[in-house]
């Protein structure tokens, strides 16, 4: 099978895109839904007027701010839906709250999208402590989606989403199929809700969650399930902790996804420092940090050579290079997460620096550096992935 | 570097609404900061000193730091530390800690100039009701670096402090000389090295019915046995407590630093911390009312009463 990478950027006509999916839910209406909301607040630059052309919609053509000095660079990303990012740097679920938390420390405006925390359809108080640790190269964690429910979730949050220009999408966690549709339900129309991405692959909740990442059907039917209940654009995580992750990726995307991203924490545990017990209250946790990176690799490597939608990938990005690695393995954008406690700035600077990349290569946007490192055609099934058991 | 930057007035910000996050902490900033002086005080146990200006000013004593570690490549959290000493005016702030692991390890490793990158001041400070005269801080080892900022904030406020500090021995013992001369100290220990012979929660009987309030840090267990304490102090002793009027007036809600103000007795919590901002809810603990409370944003100081002791999970 010859792998089509579909990545469009607002240079390509939007009208041509993914024939797969519109076959599938021709019940569907097209996209309708806003693009991006008009910024209520004054452009925060400053000083950086570096980075004014990628925040700036794709769409709007404002020649005149531009230095004349720099060559601008469109490093908008399209991920279906009118769910249009204005660069590839996402910051991911669980590891920035819901875009408050860092309050002036961040400036958020600067963000492709936002990924806030898990939600779940009733409030959950989450795992007992200790909940994080840290392990070589990475942390460990096992919140348990603690979160005050969807409702509350919208209460609080939305009206103050809805003023941002960055997009925000909620991760959506569930124990059933009923859940996971009821929570996409209420967020569907919600102003300041730019997408959902379906957590189906928490390791660390003990009903619910895992299994649906697990197998392809039940993959596929949470998510057609899910495209049924909701026009937002719908991104799908994709858990690690699979044999071969390929069939799921695809019917997942056989199913209406609009994006799939990859990977969720691998499954692992700490032991106590008397070593009388696990460390963790959980005992299980999930792995991230620079420590996941090679496996988050070679999924996303395996995976965007088999699915037509957009693939963002995270795992370990704590530099440029490491975006510039997923890039190069199919990634059209990826989340940094676990790097941003140590340096909440990272983001931010990953935005300028790929745009000085972009420039020091001779490039007017970033979609050239996806996929370089991909074979020409599919290559054979993975064999090397290990069975994950709860 | 970034602050906090000057903000247009007639345009929207980009924040919750004031009513929203009123009780949001004042502006966490992220700082670069020299080390100017770094001591072995005790076996295994540093005090070092910052210069970081823009940090220190509105910190408060219980509030902490979150500091990154030099070790990117392996370490990737940051490491959080309580204000061991504020000085506002010099800019400077102070860290107590013991080496326990690869993080704090490298800290001990800096040399004078050397710069590293907080984040702070974070979470909610230790509230004294401004009618409390007689102040009781309570210690349990390394709780010391949670209280001994307290202890300067009070004298200064011309409260008099008794400070009960607990260890293993004599070597685990802080030394007097950098305590305030205003403090009365009164050390336990296990084997009884130094003065008396057992837990610092014994010394508590003789003093809390002087105290109008209490403060405390340390390990778990401690903390169990004082907010025990604390709950039967009323009963046991008869002492009215600061300011409660009976019936009228609106009921103030748990968790709100007037809420706090008038508990006997505030501890200062530890838990493992990712972000230390609130976002990634790792270092929860969990609260009488079953809602988890995050150590680093409602924390780290709770009232002894707010604690769901026995866990609640």
């Amino acid at each position: 099978m010859k792998a089509r990478r579909r990545v469009v950027t607002s240079r390509a006509a939007p009208a041509k895109r993914r024939p797969t999916v519109r076959r599938i839910k021709s019940a569907i209406l097209p996209a309708t839904r806003r693009v991006l909301p008009p910024a209520p607040v004054a452009p925060t630059q400053g000083g950086n007027g570096a980075t004014q052309r990628q925040v700036s919609p794709p769409t709007a053509g404002r020649d005149g701010n531009r230095p004349a000095t720099d060559q601008a660079v469109d490093l908008s990303v399209d991920l279906g839906r009118g769910l249009v990012l204005a660069n590839p740097i996402l910051v991911a679920s669980g590891t920035f709250g819901y875009g408050v938390e860092y309050g002036d420390v961040v400036d958020v405006q600067r963000l492709g999208a936002i990924c806030c925390k898990g939600t779940t359809l009733r409030p959950r108080v989450g795992n007992p402590t200790p909940r994080v640790t840290e392990t070589p190269g990475g942390m460990l964690n096992s919140i348990g989606l603690q979160n005050p429910g969807v409702d509350a979730v919208i209460d609080k949050y939305a009206s103050t989403w809805s003023r941002w220009r960055v997009p925000v999408i909620v991760n959506v966690a569930g124990e059933s199929i009923a859940d996971f549709t009821e929570v996409a339900r209420r967020l569907d129309g919600v102003p300041g809700v730019a997408g959902i991405e379906l957590n189906i692959s928490c390791p660390n909740v003990g009903k619910g969650g895992i299994q649906f990442a697990i197998d392809a059907e039940a993959a596929g039917a949470v998510t057609a399930a899910v495209r049924r209940a909701t026009e937002l654009p719908l991104l799908v995580k994709l858990s690690p902790n699979v044999a071969d992750v390929r069939p799921i990726a695809r019917a997942i995307a056989d199913a209406g996804a609009d994006a799939l991203t990859a990977i969720n924490t691998l499954s692992g545990i700490a032991v106590a420092t008397g070593r009388e017990r696990p460390l963790l209250g959980n005992i299980y946790g999930g792995l991230s940090g620079p420590a996941i990176k090679p496996v988050a690799l070679r999924i996303v490597y395996e995976v965007s050579q088999v699915v037509d939608i957009p693939v963002i990938a995270i795992g370990g990005v704590t530099e440029l290079a490491d975006v510039l690695d997923y890039l190069a393995v199919g990634a059209v954008a990826v989340q940094v997460g676990t790097a941003i406690f140590a340096d909440p700035t990272l983001p931010a600077r990953l935005v300028e620096e790929l745009a000085a990349e972009c420039r020091r290569r001779g490039l007017d946007r970033h979609a050239p550096l996806i996929g370089t490192a991909l074979p020409k055609r599919a290559g054979p099934p993975s064999s090397k992935g290990v069975e994950y058991r709860p | 570097m970034t602050t906090t930057r000057a903000r247009d007035p007639s345009q929207p910000t980009a924040r919750a609404p004031a009513s929203r996050l009123a009780r949001e902490p004042a502006s966490i900033r992220l700082a670069g900061a020299e080390l100017l002086d770094s001591r072995e005080i005790l076996p295994g146990q540093w005090l070092q000193a910052y210069r970081a200006p823009g940090l220190v000013a509105g910190a408060r004593a219980g509030q902490f730091v979150h500091v990154r570690t030099g070790d990117y490549s392996g370490l990737v959290l940051r490491r959080p530390f309580s204000f061991n000493t504020i000085d506002p005016v010099a800019g400077t702030l102070t860290i107590h800690f013991r080496t326990v692991g690869r993080g704090t390890e490298w800290f001990t490793r800096l040399r004078p100039g050397d710069r590293v990158d907080m984040l702070g001041p974070l979470g909610r400070p230790f509230e004294v009701d401004p009618r409390t005269r007689h102040i009781l801080l309570i210690a349990g080892g390394l709780g010391m670096a949670g209280v001994r900022a307290l202890a300067d904030e009070a004298i200064r406020d011309g409260r008099q402090v008794t400070l009960l500090f607990g260890g293993a021995g004599a070597r685990d013992v802080y030394p007097s000389s950098l305590l305030p001369d205003e403090v009365e100290y009164v050390v336990a220990t296990d084997d009884g090295s130094v003065g008396h012979r057992g837990f610092v929660t014994d010394l508590v009987a003789d003093y809390e019915a002087w105290a109008d309030q209490a403060f405390a840090c340390g390990p778990l267990p401690m903390l169990r046995a004082l907010a025990g304490l604390a709950a039967s102090r009323r009963r046991r002793l008869g002492v009215a407590s600061l300011g409660r009027k009976r019936g009228g007036g609106r009921p103030i809600p748990a968790g709100s630093a007037q809420a706090r103000r008038r508990a006997f007795l505030q501890v200062s919590m530890e838990q493992n911390m990712g972000c230390a901002v609130g976002a990634c809810l790792g270092c929860v603990v969990m609260s009488t009312a079953g809602t988890p409370q995050r150590v680093c944003r409602e924390g780290p100081v709770f009232a002894s009463d707010e604690i769901a002791w026995e866990g609640g999970w």
